[in-house]
């Protein structure tokens, strides 16, 4: 289902995924996904609460995305959804041209493992395996993973492989953390937050990671986060507010990380 | 690399794994042990019953002869059948000694199992020993070895060492159960060895069916059709379930597969219910790990296999090395002290199909557990399972809603919630005290219905402290020159066979003169003077029989075919001899002579009174007790093996079940101490939680103890009513035992207390 030629909506042809620069057409930027009037609802007793209601948004792939909005605003729900961590209640959520709210379980749970990385906000290592083995998990899933020792050498940790997580600071296990999920080759890197229980300095090391991976990588990187600066150094800013898509602004001079400051 | 976090995750949490690991294994040891052993003894027996020919019916009677051998051979299914004279006498040299003496013509039924000289032939000459009674008295081959019957005497050369199918287990008298074969052997010999040739009166036909007929149903229509051919009132027809050798050794073993099964049971339910909090506890402090790997896309069936496979690798490695040990060291240790109790040659453990399941089932069985326990955290989508748990809906129960709980004190409504919301954990930890509480009561108790049984037969039914045996030469004008001298009592102990519309047995019949050393008790075990109206009869005969109090019942005396019919006036208890008694005067109206076999005094005897050819020999009661009660090194195994596992079971259920509730609790302690709680008064509440439930535990397991005593006397034998009794010091040993290992154990971890940081435990929490 993945990883093979297919022809979407619109009947242009989508080149192979592993490919690792998917993106290097020449028709301008690729839609990667799509969400089409998408809500997401839980039930609280007799009445509803709509934790995202009527979400439409695209993304293109290779674009530097963040999602903005205060807490409870239904940013989580929207990466939750895009990584296909929860279903949607109504509405279509396409990926590729597929549709993700037809999925069965299995179905999500390979384009989990074939086509996301993720990034929490609290790094969520397995704390009994080393940076070297949280990386070589993925192996376990997913048959062409970048080898563990390069992938945790592009985010700097090299000499750190063989130390359990609560040897390494916060900077250090989101790195790893980051590693784990660039080991995927993913075509879409979600960020919860990433910087979220770093400091300042760190915080931008790891937000320059990230900018290189959509840069340099050309991976699609969504990262969702309430602190508005970060609106500079992305290619699309989509706003949240109150479970609905407010704004979604195209940035054509996105700043460097290394220039943002908070 | 899921594997390598699962070792890890074990290694981490290696309090709880350890025990559980500890549980399957003693399971396992225990049952593959006693399995392994009682299976092994069985096949080894039925081996040697098989190779050496036991015979299937014996046929009791006076005076067969080679008619009566064509008459049952022409029983179809009879095979073979031959006659012998069995009697028994004293080896004069040897203290004494017991000897059942078995005159034979050919050997091919019973055959002799030879360890040393030579074979035994028809007609030969010379006497064939038994191994034990030889080793232990230091007779050789070639040595002339002198036996007494009665008033014949015969001198015989050692021609061979040997044991037989038929005596596996034997004893001198019946009243004492273990074997002591310095005082009691056995003695083969040819019917040609027989120094009165014109009165030889053989007593027995060994019968020896077709060897495709086995079953119980089978031999009994034999028994019948024998009995038919014969035609005769005075011949008792029995089969191996009712020859003492056999079925002692058949219901030993029972007995131990019975016990394997027993501890079984307990160790690993205390390890299913270890995995079930366990895995629970893991998988709930895994909750973000679990959505973590979900979210990065391992798929439900991988992740279930991962935290399946720490139930599975723990209870497969405890299992496997149960089994393991239990085969290598139980059979050896038991079967090592049937050496003294039973004669079966290749004695040794055998690993059964039993076995085999049983491992593989137990196996299965707890991984299913851990299946089931952490099943929860898997069922929902990574978004939900990476969000903290919903807040456990907490409802009042029914105490909280009552006026009472206002009542009560802080400590007393802190403890009772937390033992109402945790009910598997203070489930598993009632259950741990129970079982130690239990095995506690149950193996101390084994000790004193022993001694309770000894002090009954020899205190209470029997008063005298010394028992002349006489011969059959002693004329009762010789009896009641002794018993006056003595002032003694007479009794008459014979054999008897009842039949009921429902079963037939064989018994002993006690039939007692006037004196005041024979006493029985009722059902109740209260004194009853024994009623003179009628036959009384032990409440386990009464039972087999299917008879009751104002029944009828059929009996002759074996060797007579006079037939009686006679109501059961009494019912009494006795815990060793199953059979009727009854007073001189009842048994002589209904005109039967009176012949006293022996004499009970409580004048001291001189030994010198053996030497007369009418006194077969004289028992000191005291020491038949200390021999009766040194031989019981198979109950003290029993009994070792009990108190052992208590006290390992109590330990280590008790011990997980503190890491738990301490790794649980860690927050409400440090709330408690940020709150001002003094270290001392915070132990002091957790020790209280700990105490109710080790009360509970004690109490059920009292009744337990007293249940699994109760089956264990009452199965331990066709022939032995043994009553479960549990003196003082063995509550206060159980209780005491038990509360000591609960509280110190709950001791260790309550001292923790100190140690927790507030600050770090109540921070952390994502």
């Amino acid at each position: 289902m993945f990883g093979k030629k297919k022809t979407d909506d619109t009947g242009l042809e989508i080149i192979d995924l592993n490919e690792d620069n998917a993106l290097s057409n020449d028709n301008g930027p690729k839609v990667l996904i799509e969400f089409k009037d998408v809500c997401k609802k839980y039930s609280q007793g007799e009445h509803d609460f709509y934790a995202l209601k009527d979400a439409n948004l695209t993304i293109n792939e290779g674009e530097m995305v963040v999602i903005l909005g205060p807490s409870g605003a239904g940013k989580s729900t929207l990466l939750n959804l895009l990584g296909g961590m929860d279903s949607a209640s109504s509405g279509q959520i396409m990926f590729d041209g597929d549709d993700l709210t037809t999925y069965s379980d299995n179905q999500l749970t390979k384009y989990r493992a074939q086509n996301v990385g993720v990034v929490f906000q609290f790094y969520n290592l397995i704390p009994t395996l080393t940076a070297y083995e949280n990386v070589a998990l993925m192996k376990d899933i997913k048959d062409d993973t970048a080898d563990p020792i390069e992938a945790l050498a592009s985010v700097g940790l090299a000499d750190h492989a063989h130390q359990f997580p609560s040897q390494m600071s916060g900077g250090e296990q989101q790195r790893t953390s980051i590693a784990r999920a660039l080991a995927k080759n993913p075509r879409l890197l979600l960020c919860d937050e990433p910087t979220g229980a770093l400091d300042t300095d760190t915080g931008k090391e790891v937000l320059k990671l990230l900018q290189d991976m959509s840069r340099e990588k050309k991976r699609t990187v969504v990262m969702v986060t309430h602190n508005s600066f970060f609106a500079d150094i992305a290619d699309t800013v989509i706003r949240v507010k109150n479970g609905g898509i407010q704004s979604v602004v195209h940035n054509d001079n996105p700043k460097d990380a290394s220039e943002v400051s908070w | 690399m899921l594997f390598r976090k699962m070792w890890r995750d074990l290694a981490k949490n290696k309090t709880q794994f350890i025990s559980i690991f500890l549980m399957s294994l003693l399971g396992m040891l225990v049952f593959c042990g006693l399995d392994a052993e009682s299976s092994g003894a069985a096949t080894a027996v039925n081996n040697y019953y098989e190779k050496y020919n036991l015979c299937d019916i014996w046929i009791a009677g006076a005076g067969f002869t080679d008619d009566d051998i064509r008459t049952a051979k022409k029983v179809t299914g009879v095979q073979n059948v031959e006659k012998r004279l069995s009697l028994t006498g004293t080896a004069e040299k040897y203290d004494n000694a017991y000897m059942y003496i078995n005159f034979m013509d050919t050997n091919e039924i019973n055959s002799l199992m030879l360890y040393d000289g030579e074979p035994y032939e028809d007609e030969a000459e010379g006497v064939w020993l038994e191994e034990w009674f030889a080793r232990t008295n230091n007779i050789h081959i070639g040595d002339t070895f002198t036996v007494k019957i009665d008033s014949l005497r015969i001198d015989a050369v050692v021609k061979g060492i040997v044991d037989a199918p038929d005596y596996v287990y034997y004893v001198s008298e019946s009243d004492v159960m273990y074997p002591n074969y310095t005082k009691c052997g056995l003695a083969f010999m040819s019917a040609s060895m027989y120094p009165d040739p014109a009165n030889m009166i053989y007593n027995q036909l060994l019968v020896d069916v077709r060897d495709e007929i086995s079953d119980d149903e089978s031999i009994s229509i034999i028994k019948d059709k024998l009995e038919n051919a014969f035609d005769r009132e005075d011949i008792a027809v029995t089969d191996r379930n009712q020859n003492l050798s056999f079925a002692t050794f058949d219901s030993e073993v029972k007995q131990h597969k019975a016990m394997g099964i027993m501890f079984a049971v307990v160790f690993l339910a205390i390890a299913l219910l270890g995995i079930v909090t366990t895995m629970a506890r893991v998988t709930t402090s895994q909750r973000t790990q679990i959505g973590t790997l979900k979210a990065l896309g391992f798929s439900k069936a991988t992740i279930t296999v991962h935290y399946v496979s720490y139930g599975f690798v723990i209870s497969t490695l405890g299992c496997i090395a149960g089994t393991w040990l239990g085969l290598l060291t139980l059979p050896p240790w038991i079967l090592g002290m049937f050496e003294g109790s039973y004669l079966v040659p290749d004695l040794k453990g055998r690993l059964t199909v039993l076995d085999v399941t049983a491992t593989i089932l137990a196996i299965a069985v707890s991984t299913l557990v851990s299946f089931l326990s952490c099943r929860k955290e898997l069922k929902d989508p990574p978004a939900v399972t990476l969000r903290p748990p919903a807040a456990k809906k907490i409802r009042h129960s029914a105490l909280e809603k009552s006026k009472l709980w206002l009542r009560l004190d802080f400590s007393t409504q802190w403890n009772l919630r937390d033992v109402l919301r945790n009910k598997m954990r203070s489930l598993m930890g009632i259950l741990g005290v129970m079982g130690c509480s239990m095995l506690l009561i149950c193996g101390f108790g084994c000790f004193d219905s022993i001694n309770g049984m000894l002090d009954k037969m020899y205190g209470e039914l029997m008063t005298a402290s010394n028992k002349i045996l006489l011969s059959s030469d002693a004329g009762s004008g010789y009896a009641y020159d002794l018993n006056s001298l003595y002032k003694g009592q007479l009794v008459m102990e014979t054999s008897v066979e009842f039949v009921s519309s429902t079963a037939k047995k064989s018994g002993s019949a006690t039939i007692i003169d006037r004196g005041n050393y024979v006493h029985i008790q009722d059902k109740n075990l209260k004194p009853v003077k024994l009623k003179k109206n009628g036959i009384a009869m032990t409440n386990k005969m009464a039972n087999l029989l299917g008879v009751g109090e104002g029944d009828y019942i059929r009996w002759h005396l074996v060797g007579d075919d006079k037939w009686q019919n006679t109501r059961i006036a009494q019912i009494y208890r006795d815990p060793s001899i199953q059979g009727i008694t009854m007073s001189r005067s009842v048994f002589e109206d209904m005109e039967y002579t009176f012949r006293p076999t022996s004499i009970l005094t409580n004048m001291s005897v001189d030994k010198s009174l053996v030497d007369d050819d009418e006194v077969s020999s004289v028992l000191n009661v005291a020491d038949m007790k200390t021999s009766f009660a040194e031989t019981l090194e198979m109950m003290n195994a029993m009994v070792y093996i009990l108190v052992v596992a208590a006290v390992l079971l109590g330990v280590v259920v008790l011990y997980n079940l503190g890491v738990l509730s301490f790794v649980e609790k860690t927050r409400e302690v440090a709330t408690l101490k940020v709150l001002g709680f003094k270290s001392s008064s915070i132990r002091n509440i957790l020790q209280k939680q700990n105490i109710w439930l080790t009360v509970i535990g004690i109490v059920i397991g009292l009744y337990a103890g007293w249940g699994m005593l109760y089956v264990i006397c009452t199965t331990v034998s066709e022939t032995l009513d043994m009553f479960p009794i549990i003196k003082l010091p063995t509550y206060l040993y159980a209780i005491g035992g038990t509360f000591l290992v609960s509280v110190s154990v709950n001791f260790m971890f309550s001292g923790k207390v100190k140690t927790i940081d507030m600050v770090d435990a109540l921070k952390g929490v994502e």
